[in-house]
């Protein structure tokens, strides 16, 4: 047996409802936002999604040798963790 | 007349920002004079946990813009790891005995038996007859009523990576990065592809990457058999592991002041899913005393699945950040984690940010703190107190100076801890009166320099 039985992944009707609702939500994405002009305070280094990217690689390589969950921001990463 | 120019001004900057390209922009605009085109972004980590591991990791990333459309990045990273770590056995009001093996050296060499790294005893192990090679094995004692650590753990590891990133429109591009890692006693290496599309005068973001990984394991002493004794005998060859990520984001520009960002993420391994060094206790179903050491068995198939949802909103000087994460898997375990950053800007060039991380972990499926003898042994075990349920907390500090010329210094100081279940209620004999999950704190010194130009 490879695959424990207690896994809970969507139903194919799940995923037909998140494909749906992620499709309005994109549709919707067209009607918000500011204007070009209006970019000013995202334009800041700091404003960035991923503002400080090598900081936050250090910090998910710690919580991945230490607790279950990894990823989740991006890609997890490589390494054993075997400590 | 002064809310007039002050109008004026917003959207002029907001105009050269929107050349200038954000997260969402597209090199294609071409650089212009005044951005910067090569960036380092370097690091320094100091890692201790109280009576535990320490580490020391100096990292290094680059990123250089190549013509109008290309982006070259590679990155560097070491790190040295020593101390005491889990075995995953049970403490016992007796002293224990461990055993592992940890180099083969041709039969008949001569050795001195001594006191290796940690207090641990080297051991000879006699050679089977007519083999070449023989085995030296590490013992330690652990004194009664102690949580038994492996004292003998150190590694070093070293990693890297090279990415591309083009833009093949104003609006699209396509980045794909190659890492490599190597420990002692591991090796990986994986490749991802990652496109993104910008929508809605870049207002909207959708990506979608994937990632494949492999992994070859090496273990010092060999690699063990799941569910045998703990033993100083050298064991089996090298293990390997695959693993397939994919994962689907949507960043929105919500207003002026307000980015979210929402992605999706997916993975499946395959193969050799066990920590080598760990054990799980067998004890006495009256006494509680351990009887026997057997090498962990968890699945050799994991799939995991989690979503992560960030915020950040601008209040003029200062920046809110919040991120939250959740996560399962079908080893049962489940996650939250929630992260909350506040940048309180004190001046144009110093900032003060304080963080706070809050998780909490559900056990995976096949995690028991021991097995009692006499019983069947399940399908899987792990004692490793990593796939227990936890929560865990971090408190952090950082104070940073953005300076003129394109860089930045920052320090930042953080408190970890992690807090478990130590005395279930079915704990038996002697384990009423020990402690199965210690208490995990640790404290990190981050230092942090960029330079764009």
């Amino acid at each position: 047996m490879r695959r424990m039985s207690k896994a809970c992944w969507p139903s194919r009707r799940t995923e037909l409802v998140l494909l749906l609702a992620c499709g309005s939500l994109l549709g919707g994405c067209a009607s918000i936002g500011p204007k070009p002009w209006q970019h000013d305070l995202m334009a800041q280094p700091a404003m960035s999604v991923s503002a400080y990217p090598l900081q936050t690689a250090i910090d998910d390589h710690i919580y991945f040798s230490k607790e279950a969950s990894s990823g989740g921001r991006s890609f997890a990463g490589g390494g054993c963790g075997c400590n | 007349m002064s809310r007039l120019r002050g109008l004026v001004a917003t959207a002029a900057t907001g105009l050269l920002a929107s050349v200038q390209g954000h997260a969402q922009d597209s090199a294609v605009d071409g650089p212009s004079s005044d951005v910067p085109t090569t960036n380092i972004d370097a690091a320094l980590l100091f890692y201790h946990e109280n009576g535990r591991v320490q580490a020391i990791e100096p990292d290094l990333d680059l990123t250089q813009q190549i013509g109008d459309n290309s982006i070259l990045s590679m990155g560097f990273t070491v790190d040295s790891v020593s101390g005491p770590t889990p075995l995953g056995a049970v403490p016992s009001d007796l002293p224990q005995n461990y055993i592992r093996p940890y180099r083969i050296i041709p039969t008949g060499t001569q050795v001195t038996v001594t006191t290796a790294s940690g207090g641990s005893v080297v051991k000879l192990i006699p050679p089977a007859s007519g083999a070449t090679t023989q085995t030296l094995s590490a013992t330690s004692t652990v004194p009664p009523n102690t949580y038994p650590l492996d004292p003998t753990f150190a590694d070093r590891r070293i990693a890297g990576h090279v990415g591309w990133e083009q833009a093949l429109t104003s609006t699209f591009k396509i980045d794909s990065t190659v890492s490599y890692s190597k420990e002692h006693d591991y090796r990986s290496e994986s490749v991802d592809v990652n496109l993104s599309k910008d929508f809605n005068s870049h207002n909207t973001t959708l990506s979608g990457g994937i990632n494949y990984e492999s992994d070859l394991s090496f273990p010092i002493g060999g690699t063990p058999t799941p569910y045998t004794q703990m033993s100083g005998v050298w064991k089996g060859p090298d293990a390997t592991r695959s693993e397939t990520d994919a994962v689907l984001g949507l960043t929105q520009v919500m207003t002026r002041r307000w980015i979210t960002s929402l992605s999706y993420s997916y993975s499946r391994s395959n193969g050799y899913e066990n920590d080598p060094y760990k054990i799980i206790s067998v004890v006495d179903p009256v006494s509680g005393e351990p009887i026997s050491q057997l090498y962990e068995n968890r699945p050799d198939f994991r799939r995991t699945q989690s979503i992560f949802l960030d915020n950040k909103v601008h209040l003029d000087h200062d920046i809110v950040d919040l991120s939250l994460r959740g996560y399962e898997d079908d080893w049962g375990v489940k996650s939250v984690t929630a992260e909350l950053r506040y940048r309180y800007q004190l001046s144009p060039s110093y900032y003060l940010e304080p963080d706070l991380r809050y998780y909490r972990q559900g056990a995976a499926d096949f995690f028991h703190y021991y097995l009692v003898g006499g019983a069947a042994l399940p399908q899987y075990a792990s004692a490793d107190t990593r796939l227990a349920a936890f929560q865990a907390r971090t408190y952090g500090l950082k104070f940073g100076v953005v300076m003129g010329d394109g860089s930045e210094l920052s320090i930042r100081v953080e408190y970890y801890g992690q807090y478990g279940n130590g005395f279930p209620s079915y704990a038996i004999g002697q384990l009423r009166q020990q402690n199965l999950f210690p208490d995990l704190t640790a404290a990190t010194v981050l230092l942090g320099y960029s330079y764009a130009f």
